[in-house]
């Protein structure tokens, strides 16, 4: 029971058109409906569900909200009564508040992000569909990426003041939705402020992440792909398409994995990463890194920060 | 760039007294970024995440692209102030460098450093 996978992210866009085109032709989403609003909806080949991703119009960058999908309807009441007893509002949208999906449980994070869980959305099929498949369809653009794997949060957080909604919405997550932490950053001068949180529902090492700043944001939305070789082509479309490259093919200390960070038109943050890491469960030690190594943790073959990639987001 | 011959105005940084040439179908930013020190943080280039934030003090810019509410307010805008990857020079160009790049730019900024250590 409970929530399975993240199921879409709804981003706002200054410019809808160069939006559609950066998702479509740089990653190798494809445009699933539109509605009347002039919200534009979108999946990869790799997933079965109807969208992943929702484009909505608008005069600034930024997330709406994050969806996660759970196992059946029946969790969405159990799961409503858990989070109002945690003391958090919950709302239940009808059926159909998004197209193709069922109702939906809103609540926000600790940390202010919206949230909502769902178990119902259209299954319209892979690429490649489920009888005798292939292993990848024949008209992939750009990047290709498989599917939306997880989003990183930023969060207020601020010591002096005793706010930390990176620690709140981990023990939130925790609690509630019975997540799991696989990687965490301690600092502070005694090490016990929790600046970081990775965790997952998934076998993979994180379904989200939390990492503190000075505002609660979206740092950025992760598209899986199937390796190194398929981040090293990432980079060649971003490269050929003119799109902003924010970190150049790397690997982090912090999940193993292979990535790119670039920016959408509208400069929400965008990846693309490779390598599953490692077999995320419950009992597993949780990982930590100290404040001397959070290079190492971000960017594992230099060791050093960036301090564009800590500092800006939408 | 030895051999860029495009039209470029002189874009000068009030706070630090530096020049830049900036071609007129450039933004702020890349001309900014060609001065090769530390301090320039060029975030996500698309007007969406409000690093580049500058006061044109004078001379004319036109927007290249959206820029992001969530940083550049109207009131922002009646006042000169945008965001230097969203706009090109028209003219020649006085700037102060605004808000979140002020720290940054000022402490790269290889002359005032000499100065302060005199």
């Amino acid at each position: 029971m409970g929530v399975m996978r993240i199921g879409h992210v709804s981003l706002r866009v200054m410019d809808m058109a160069a939006a559609v085109k950066h998702y479509e032709n740089v990653l190798g989403l494809k445009t699933t409906q539109q509605d009347e609003h002039g919200n534009v909806y979108l999946k990869c080949w790799d997933e079965w569900d109807k969208y992943s991703l929702i484009l909505t119009p608008s005069d600034r960058a930024g997330m709406n909200h994050v969806a996660y999908k759970v196992k059946r309807e029946a969790d969405l009441d159990v799961l409503q009564q858990r989070i109002e007893a945690y003391g958090i509002k919950t709302e239940m949208l009808a059926v159909g508040d998004l197209p193709a999906t069922g109702r939906m449980l809103k609540f926000n994070l600790p940390s202010t992000h919206e949230m909502r869980l769902y178990a119902t959305k259209e299954c319209v099929g892979t690429g490649v569909g489920s009888i005798n498949p292939d292993p990848w369809p024949d008209d992939l653009k750009g990047a290709g990426a498989h599917w939306l794997d997880h989003l990183l949060l930023m969060c207020e957080l601020n010591p002096p003041a005793g706010i930390n909604r990176v620690a709140e919405n981990t023990k939130f997550m925790t609690e509630v939705l019975d997540f799991g932490l696989s990687e965490q950053v301690l600092v502070g001068p005694d090490g016990d402020i929790q600046a970081a949180t990775w965790m997952f529902r998934t076998t993979t090492p994180h379904d989200i992440a939390f990492v503190g700043g000075a505002t609660n944001g979206l740092h950025h939305i992760s598209y899986f792909l199937d390796s190194w070789h398929d981040v090293l082509k990432a980079a060649d479309v971003m490269a050929k398409t003119k799109t902003k490259i924010d970190v150049a093919p790397t690997r982090h200390g912090i999940t193993r994995g292979e990535t790119i960070y670039f920016f959408d038109p509208s400069g929400n943050r965008n990846e693309t990463f490779a390598g599953l890491g490692y077999l995320a469960q419950p009992d597993r030690p949780v990982t930590t890194w100290d404040e001397s190594h959070l290079g190492s943790a971000i960017f594992y073959h230099t060791g050093e920060l960036v301090a564009s990639f800590t500092e800006v987001y939408t | 760039m030895l051999y860029d011959n495009r039209p470029k105005v002189t874009v000068e940084i009030i706070q630090t007294g530096e020049n830049y040439a900036c071609a007129t179908d450039e933004n702020l930013l890349k001309g900014m970024l060609k001065l090769g020190r530390k301090g320039i943080p060029a975030g996500c280039v698309s007007g969406g995440c409000g690093v580049c934030r500058v006061h044109i003090v004078s001379g004319q810019v036109q927007l290249c692209g959206p820029v992001s509410r969530a940083h550049i307010s109207c009131e922002d805008e009646a006042q000169g102030i945008t965001l230097a990857c969203r706009v090109t020079p028209v003219t020649a160009v006085r700037l102060e460098v605004s808000g979140r790049l002020i720290k940054p730019f000022l402490k790269g900024c290889a002359n005032l450093a000499d100065s302060a250590s005199i």
